[in-house]
């Protein structure tokens, strides 16, 4: 379905994200050891590995709910100011540039971390009337779309708590898009599901991807993984062990040993 | 038993104007209790560290020292103080100032200030990381997280802790009978130095407080079950099985 509210897909490569020797620690934990990445715009790419190994840390420095301690980012061909000590070292941000960015970098969460006080439409019309100055009504048309794209139309009014996971996280889905963002990020969205609820999630992010979205997801569904990303990085111990086509990091001896099941 | 000093339209204005001043002065210092609560929660959980120090003294000496010890002290020590004051009384604050109304709901919204203070702070470390999280990644600023996002959610969880704070608070009330307010214990006393019938005045004030207290429950707990996104499983209206 084409609709008014649908961007037009870039066609020019362009990233939507780069990350450049990104340095994490936590305490003397090095989370992420000089870790760069590229996402183009209209690409899907997945960070898989094993837990532990970096992922979701290196994910949640997409959006800076994790702040990098060394490193380059830009979002939307925009750096962001880091405010940096004597050493180089990362000591602080611009928070008004930050909320901007922010604005256009949306995510779904392994636990959904829907707002349990506002109904499904609540949750998905939020953010794009408090962040982007929508009015409640255009944000209801917006959040409508969105709701029927992940075919949830029927629960606007319902709130999470009488929800299923499934239901939640195709609701958390529909905020997400709802910011009509640049950059989709997905942090294990599968992972606190029942078994048989995975598929209908994984069905709109497949869908997602097959409308040229630019995606980057951390998960453990290597056969997803491999069907629907176009670059795949292989984070093993806070490094890049591993990255290019799906083809190449599944063949790679180096990471076969960690996705041999699902080949 | 003898009621029949209730006909008396004296007694029945008295009693009327107790009722009345019990109200007004527990809606007063539950409303600036609540929000002083939530200041003083902000205050420790978020606060710079002189100023989280200052809520926990606050805390820790409110909670620490009888209420009627404190409403003594503000009456009869810093409304004296006050008095002293060169130019007070001609100020437009004197006809609040020399009031015990004043006294008692300065005393009373400090108390409910700290002792749901402590309660809303519980309530605001319980509330998800992640949900703030998520208000975080979408770009909603601080204040919007706060005010959209952390403190309904933090009320949610602790309104029935707060009915049980409301409730102490309508039976705290009386003790500003010490500081000469017409409340409904000062009536029954009116009533009882008068007519010499010292059970029934008191038998039918704690009906009062009674009946009081139960439309108070019942009306916290439609505000509780009217939250939105209340649990499926607790919509109960009486909170019995």
């Amino acid at each position: 379905m084409t609709s008014s509210f649908e961007r037009p897909l870039r066609p020019q490569a362009a990233p939507a994200v780069v990350a450049d020797h990104l340095i994490k620690r936590f305490g003397e934990l090095e989370v992420l050891k000089d870790v760069s990445l590229s996402v183009a715009e209209g690409t899907v790419t997945s960070i898989i590995g094993a837990s532990g190994s970096g992922k979701s840390t290196l994910l949640r420095c997409m959006n800076l709910l994790e702040r990098p301690d060394r490193g380059e980012l830009a979002i939307a061909d925009e750096a962001i100011r880091f405010a940096r000590n004597a050493q180089g070292d990362i000591v602080g941000l611009d928070r008004r540039q930050l909320q901007r960015l922010r604005a256009k970098v949306a995510m779904v969460f392994q636990q959904f971390n829907l707002w349990p006080h506002l109904s499904g439409l609540g949750n998905v019309i939020e953010a794009p009337m408090r962040v982007k100055g929508l009015s409640r009504k255009q944000a209801t048309a917006l959040g409508e779309h969105y709701l029927e794209r992940v075919g949830m139309a029927d629960k606007r009014d319902a709130y999470p708590a009488f929800l299923s996971g499934g239901q939640q996280q195709r609701i958390a889905i529909a905020r997400a898009l709802a910011m009509e963002p640049r950059l989709l990020l997905f942090d294990e969205p599968t992972s606190a599901l029942d078994p048989e609820r995975v598929n209908e999630v994984l069905g709109v992010i497949r869908g997602l991807a097959d409308e040229g979205r630019t995606m980057l997801l951390v998960t453990h569904e290597m056969r997803f993984a491999r069907e629907v990303s176009d670059q795949l990085v292989y984070l093993d111990q806070g490094c890049i062990a591993a990255e290019g086509t799906p083809q190449d990091v599944f063949d790679d001896p180096r990471c076969r040993h960690f996705v041999a099941p699902a080949a | 038993m003898d009621f029949s000093w209730l006909s008396d339209p004296f007694y029945q204005a008295y009693l009327w104007e107790g009722f009345v001043n019990t109200l007004w002065l527990l809606l007063v210092s539950a409303v600036g209790g609540l929000l002083l609560a939530v200041a003083v929660a902000l205050a420790r959980l978020r606060g710079p560290r002189p100023l989280a120090w200052l809520a926990w003294a606050f805390t820790t000496v409110i909670r620490g020292t009888p209420l009627l010890v404190q409403l003594f002290f503000f009456y009869y020590g810093v409304g004296r103080l006050l008095e002293g004051v060169p130019g007070i009384r001609d100020s437009i604050f004197w006809p609040l100032l020399r009031e015990p109304f004043f006294f008692g709901a300065l005393t009373f919204i400090l108390s409910v200030g700290a002792y749901s203070g402590e309660v809303i702070r519980g309530a605001m470390q319980s509330v998800p990381r992640g949900e703030l999280e998520a208000g975080r990644a979408f770009g909603l600023s601080s204040f919007q997280v706060l005010t959209r996002l952390w403190l309904p959610r933090a009320i949610q969880l602790c309104l029935p802790t707060l009915t049980g704070e409301m409730i102490l608070l309508l039976k705290s009330v009386p003790l500003v009978s010490t500081i000469a307010m017409m409340d409904l214990l000062q009536a029954a006393n009116i009533i009882r130095d008068e007519t010499f019938r010292v059970y029934e005045p008191l038998l039918l004030i704690a009906g009062i407080y009674l009946a009081t207290t139960v439309v108070l429950t019942l009306v916290l707990r439609l505000v509780e079950l009217n939250f939105p996104g209340m649990q499926p499983t607790q919509r109960r209206w009486l909170p019995i099985r």
